[in-house]
């Protein structure tokens, strides 16, 4: 038996720590940590409501939109605004925008290294490297020039001996399987994906001043004023920039991100029996299509359990609560009983081994990340859970027909859904359904603007003596990584308590009282591990999450 | 000008210089020309004059790949997303051709053991000649345990790291000044690295909250061309990118100075770019070049997009600069958002009553003739 | 002005004596009317509440308001160092001993006029300057003063032209805890000013009506025209 620890995990956002044990190369157990705090739900006390988007964005900058998103939803449902359509318009935008950005990045400078070996694509023919990437799409830049091109690049940079971020990874490790053909044409989407990644996040750019941490957002509304005849404003030129940034990611994803999926995975169909987790999945929904209190959502909202597409039920939030039993915080009333979210505590308290150590205590409290739990289930969250759901729902259609299409394409039924490798696919698909769909919010806009409808705030409850003296709200978003839900209690125009549950919070989560461990160690359990000193296999199922720590601890 | 152009143009045609053209730079698809025009922009973001520019593109053909690691500590990666957004050079160039980044959290392949021998082996290889650069405030409470990476504090790996640097770069405004985490109350003890690693020989802070990639890379250019870190200001902050408010260089400014604001979000003074300050803009007490270089390739800016600047450059920008929607920070011991000129014209008005009875008072024990006379014997008691 | 001069006038009870010498008039003045419309543009900085239609071009609305500003705090700035200037050089009167109480009698006469405001004496102890308590205000006053002075150059060094010396006063901003934090101190700092003026006019009147030295013309013509015996008793200090 073997401890193998991986600290820190690398290529995701923020602190997160592994510890396994490995016998006759397979994890038995598993351990999740995150080994950093910041304290942002007790930096909200006492503070403006209105201000608290711009701190809880601050959670995380790659996915640097949502906590932003949540939280004025919080504040809207608590003091009771309505934003106008436009509003929703463009958040639909932006919330598309980081969801497709996201898993670009994910996909090719997170998650790739797992699969692509670098250093065999040295060896590859260029020349076969381009009639691989024909076949499989019909994207212009896969020419033999190319790619003869990024190889003699890669060559110099090798031969330079300054291997930078690429040095001492598990290249010629055995569980890299890609020929060195598609290694190579990985190689060189993964910078094509570096340019592809800046130039269309200027959208959020457009949209929200900046990227990352756009500064658009209002509670009631947006801050970006629509009107067709100024200069000063979102006009027709700018839709027809979005539907043009829209277009290009449309393209992105169908032509590049979706083939190279599908083409990796079919080396590594194995991991569609690895890694499955806990098997529970939860979906707030996402992208409301009308102004409604409970809109019609484009991607439904809904929980599965034990795999049971048959079986999908509404979300009722209330089942949300959240333990502490090993986490290094502290709740009045014990540790043994979770706490729903609007009663949520935030009392760190940090009893593990004092830095510098080896090991941390994992019979006793071990991370700084929560456990949350649904009616004391572990909940699988993120990309996968959203494409279960509205598979079982089977709406929208393109979610159903994409899933089909990549089970058929692979040769593997819904089963291997539930996998390291279903995740990874789910995460493409969900790409390619939201950028093909940013198109229609875009026309929606230019419609509204047509219309002459230049609404973007609801200004009635912007001042905080509009409000009730005392009011709870809550604001529910599917984050790139999952489902986010943000509680807020305000009184006199002052945040009394705000919580966060983040979708890593769920992924990430350690064991609960009921020792119960949360989906990465459910998921680790059973992976194979060819050798314990290059972990490279323990990667794959935890980056298959795209894991964020800040997010997750916040 | 002119003589600078036809300097250029001889460079572009000399066959010895198109020798000498970085292979890799090539390969990218970058052209000669469009180099010369890269480096004409980073002249500008530097504000040196743009005859500076060939020089400039000399230098950096020459000069020698020097290592840089980055570290996280309390952080949100928003640095390191702004820095992948980079565009002039881009974070491919950078990572490829300029700069060998040893370590990087985000981006690195190699993960745990093998992450951390990278690390060590360049302070040790590298020691006081690679550039460390910092994302993310430092924990001081809980002995270190808030921020821990292999085990090891943020504040030991600091130490280590940065004081074996030849520089450090505190990248963003958590690194420079403590940002978010040292937020008001602070629970976790979160300090600039400046104060946790008191003392680095040479310390640059490039705030913002993300700091702009574009100002990432102008200052990792002008260290590369002119052999020297920039001139900074009283917070450590490179003058070419934090000497000047925005106010100063804001769009919108006309409209200030005429009188004429947003009063409500989507107004038509809002519709038609009207200054943001009565919505809470902090233009006026922050430095940066946002409205100069703007952001993501120039494509907009916070104000330009219709939002008032929050002051995102400044230290303790989240206690000093909030409510956001109002144009003074909160008053020590009043409610959050209270108005000064409410709580300003009530002190006066508390004293104008009082003293309107102080006088009633004295009139009626004039003319009633009591009240306590102690005036001659107090006197007499002197 | 001496004890024995107030006795070389006979027959006369109460006597005219010179206590506001031109410079302190000029600078009071100055710094009242400076005050009135550094209140009134800074108020407008703060709170634009006039808003104007039609083309920026047309309308300098704040920019005046501004301009008008910055050469009140000429002004302003002038006077009151010019009255510090004068705790150095000028009369017994306007000394900065007068404002800030040191001696014992001094002490007293604060604790004395302290009483009289709470109605726990009669009369006021007779002064010929500043009571000690009105000169302790003074000091706080003068205090309020230069930091509106230094509050408000901190935030004008970073507009000031290129190459003007007004940028070296850039070094106060940190000292003020940053821009923000010096608007606010300058903000409250007026507030404060326009609070004291209230209760020192009020004061004026009161002395003007009790003591009957003419304390309130005495800031116009310089002259008060008090007791031989308060004049006695201020020469023993
Ligand atoms: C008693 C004297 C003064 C009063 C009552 C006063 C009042 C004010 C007020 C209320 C503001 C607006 C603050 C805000 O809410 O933003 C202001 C702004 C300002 N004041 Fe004064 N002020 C005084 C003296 C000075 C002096 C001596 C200076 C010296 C230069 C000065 C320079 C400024 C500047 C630079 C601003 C900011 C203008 C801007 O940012 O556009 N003030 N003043
Ligand atoms: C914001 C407005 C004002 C300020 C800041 C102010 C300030 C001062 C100060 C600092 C002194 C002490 C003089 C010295 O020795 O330097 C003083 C004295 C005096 N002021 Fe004002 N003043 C203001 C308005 C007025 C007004 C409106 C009046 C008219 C009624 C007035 C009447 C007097 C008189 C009569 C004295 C002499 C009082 C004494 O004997 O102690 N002041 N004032
Ligand atoms: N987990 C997480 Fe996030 C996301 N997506 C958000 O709520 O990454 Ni930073
Ligand atoms: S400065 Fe802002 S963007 Fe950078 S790490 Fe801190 S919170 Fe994130
Ligand atoms: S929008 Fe802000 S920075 Fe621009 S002029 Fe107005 S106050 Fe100044
Ligand atoms: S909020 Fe920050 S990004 Fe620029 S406009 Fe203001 S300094
Ligand atoms: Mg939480």
């Amino acid at each position: 038996m073997a401890h193998v620890v991986v600290d820190p995990i690398t290529r995701i956002e923020g602190h997160l720590r592994i510890e396994t044990e490995v016998e006759g190369g397979t994890v038995r157990d598993a351990w999740s940590s995150s080994t950093m705090f910041r304290g942002v739900e007790i930096i909200l006390k006492g503070r403006d409501p209105r201000d608290a988007w711009v701190f809880t964005q601050r959670i995380c900058g790659v996915c640097t939109t949502v906590h932003a998103i949540t939280s004025i939803r919080a504040v809207e449902h608590a003091i009771g605004a309505n934003p106008p359509p436009n509003a929703r318009l463009l958040r639909n935008l932006i919330i598309g925008a980081q969801c497709v950005q996201d898993h670009v990045i994910h996909f090719y400078h997170l998650h790739a290294l797992d699969w692509v070996d670098i250093v065999s694509a040295l060896s590859a023919d260029p020349a076969k490297t381009a009639s691989l990437a024909q076949s499989i799409s019909d994207w212009p830049i896969s020419g033999r020039a190319y790619f003869t091109d990024v190889r003699a690049r890669l060559k110099d940079f090798v031969a330079g001996g300054r291997l930078g971020p690429f040095a001492n990874a598990y290249w010629g490790h055995p569980a890299y399987k890609l020929p060195p053909e598609a290694n190579l044409m990985a190689v060189g989407h993964y910078l094509q994906a570096l340019d592809f990644q800046r130039q269309f996040i200027r959208m959020h750019a457009i949209l929200g001043g900046k990227n990352p941490h756009l500064q658009s957002f209002l509670v009631g509304g947006m801050a970006t004023p629509v009107d067709a005849d100024s200069q000063n404003a979102l006009n027709m030129g700018t839709i027809a920039e979005l539907s043009k940034l829209v277009a290009s990611a449309r393209d992105f994803v169908t032509r590049v991100y979706m083939p190279d999926v599908l083409a990796i995975a079919a080396f590594y169909k194995d991991w569609a029996g690895i890694g499955a987790g806990v098997g529970n999945y939860l979906s707030y929904g996402e992208y409301p299509e009308d102004d409604n209190p409970n809109p019609n959502m484009y991607l439904p909202g809904g929980t599965i359990l034990n795999r049971d597409l048959g079986k999908v039920a509404p979300v009722e939030p209330d089942k949300i609560s959240e333990y502490v039993k090993h986490s290094w915080y502290d709740y009045k009333g014990g540790d043994d009983k979770p706490l729903p979210p609007f009663k949520g505590e935030t009392s760190p308290n940090y009893t593990g081994p004092k830095p510098p150590y080896e090991r941390l205590h994992l019979d006793r409290k071990y991370s700084w990340v929560k456990s949350p739990r649904y009616e004391d289930h572990p909940m699988e969250v993120g990309p996968l859970a959203r494409m279960l759901v509205a598979y079982a729902y089977g709406r929208p259609s393109r979610v159903k027909e994409l899933v089909d299409n990549t089970l058929k394409a692979l040769g593997v039924g819904p089963q291997a859904l539930f996998s390291t490798l279903g995740r990874t696919a789910a995460r493409a698909i969900e790409s390619q359904v939201i950028a093909e769909k940013m198109q229609d919010w875009v026309a929606a806009l230019a419609e509204s603007m047509a219309r002459r409808d230049y609404r973007i705030c609801d200004n009635s409850k912007f001042d905080p003596s509009t409000w009730p003296e005392e009011c709870w709200g809550s604001g529910f978003h599917e984050a790139p990584r999952g489902s986010l839900g943000h509680w807020v209690h305000i009184r006199n125009g002052e945040i009394v308590n705000y919580q966060c549950v983040v979708p890593t919070t769920w992924n990430a989560g350690p064991r609960d009282a009921h020792g119960k461990r949360g989906p990465y160690e459910e998921a680790l359990v059973g992976t194979p591990i060819a050798k314990p000193d290059q972990p490279l296999e323990i990667l794959r199922t935890v980056h298959s999450f795209d894991p964020c720590l800040a997010c997750a601890v916040h | 000008m002119r003589l600078k152009e036809s300097a250029v143009r001889a460079k572009l045609t000399a066959k010895g210089r198109e020798d000498s053209w970085p292979a890799g730079w090539a390969e990218l698809g970058v052209s000669r020309r469009s180099f010369l025009k890269f480096c004409a922009s980073m002249a500008a973001i530097l504000s040196m004059p743009p005859a500076v520019a060939a020089k400039l593109a000399e230098s950096i053909e020459k000069a020698e790949k020097p290592t840089l690691v980055w570290l996280e500590f309390q952080d949100c990666a928003g640095n390191t997303e702004s820095f992948l957004r980079a565009s002039r050079p881009t974070v491919a160039q950078i990572i490829l051709d300029k700069i060998s980044v040893n370590y990087h959290e985000t981006i690195m392949a190699a993960a745990g053991q093998q992450a951390e021998d990278a690390l060590a082996k360049t302070v040790k290889n590298h020691a006081g000649k690679y550039i460390a650069a910092v994302e993310g405030s430092i924990p001081t409470g809980a002995d270190g345990a808030y921020c821990a990476i292999g085990g090891k504090s943020a504040l030991q790996v600091a130490r280590e790291v940065c004081g074996n640097a030849a520089a450090t770069i505190a990248i963003g405004t958590c690194a420079a000044f403590g940002g978010l985490p040292a937020a008001s109350p602070n629970p976790t003890g979160a300090v600039a690295v400046g104060d946790a690693v008191p003392g680095l020989k040479t310390l640059i802070n490039l705030p913002a909250c993300p700091a702009n990639a574009e100002n990432i890379t102008a200052l990792l250019v002008y260290y590369m061309t002119m052999k020297q870190w920039p001139p900074l200001d009283q917070y450590r902050r490179p003058l070419f990118a934090y000497g000047k408010l925005i106010h100063d260089n804001c769009e919108r400014r006309a409209h200030f100075d005429a009188g004429q604001y947003v009063e409500n979000w989507g107004d038509d003074g809002h519709r038609h770019g009207y200054c943001l300050y009565k919505m809470g803009c902090k233009g006026p007490v922050t430095f940066q070049n946002c409205p100069v270089i703007r952001w993501n390739e120039g494509t907009n800016w916070p104000i330009g997009c219709g939002h008032p600047c929050v002051g995102c450059a400044e230290p303790n920008f989240w206690d000093k600069m909030t409510p956001f929607y109002r144009h003074l920070e909160n008053i020590p011991g009043f409610a959050v958002g209270t108005d000064v000129d409410k709580v300003g014209l009530g002190l006066t008005a508390a004293v104008g009553a009082t003293f309107a009875a102080h006088g009633v008072i004295e009139i009626a024990r004039r003319k009633l003739g009591h009240g306590p006379d102690q005036g001659e014997e107090g006197r007499k008691g002197e | 002005m001496s004890a024995a001069l107030a006795a070389s006038l006979p027959g006369s009870k109460r006597i005219r004596v010179y206590v506001w010498e031109l410079p302190v008039r000029i600078a009071h003045w100055l710094i009242f009317f400076s005050i009135m419309v550094l209140a009134a543009t800074g108020f407008y900085i703060g709170h634009p509440f006039i808003s104007v239609s039609g083309m920026a071009r047309d309308h300098f609305v704040m920019g005046t308001v501004k301009v008008v500003h910055f050469y009140a705090a000429i002004v302003f700035t002038l006077a009151v160092l010019s009255r510090l200037w004068w705790m150095l050089m000028g009369n017994r009167y306007a000394r900065w001993s007068q404002f800030i109480p040191v001696s014992a009698a001094r002490w007293r006469d604060l604790r004395e006029t302290a009483k009289f405001y709470v109605f726990a004496r009669r009369d006021p102890p007779p002064t010929v300057g500043h009571s000690a308590l009105a000169g302790a205000f003074y000091a706080v006053i003068y205090g309020i003063c230069l930091v509106m002075i230094g509050t408000g150059l901190a935030m004008y060094s970073p507009m000031a032209p290129l190459g003007s010396p007004m940028r070296w006063f850039s070094f106060l901003i940190p000292i003020f805890g940053g821009l923000p934090t010096a608007r606010l101190i300058h903000h409250i700092g007026m507030w404060l000013l326009l609070a004291f003026m209230v209760h020192h006019v009020y004061s004026a009147i009161l002395y003007s009506a009790v003591q009957r030295t003419g304390t309130v013309e005495s800031m116009v013509s310089g002259n008060k025209f008090v007791e031989p015996e308060a004049l006695a008793e201020e020469g023993d200090d």
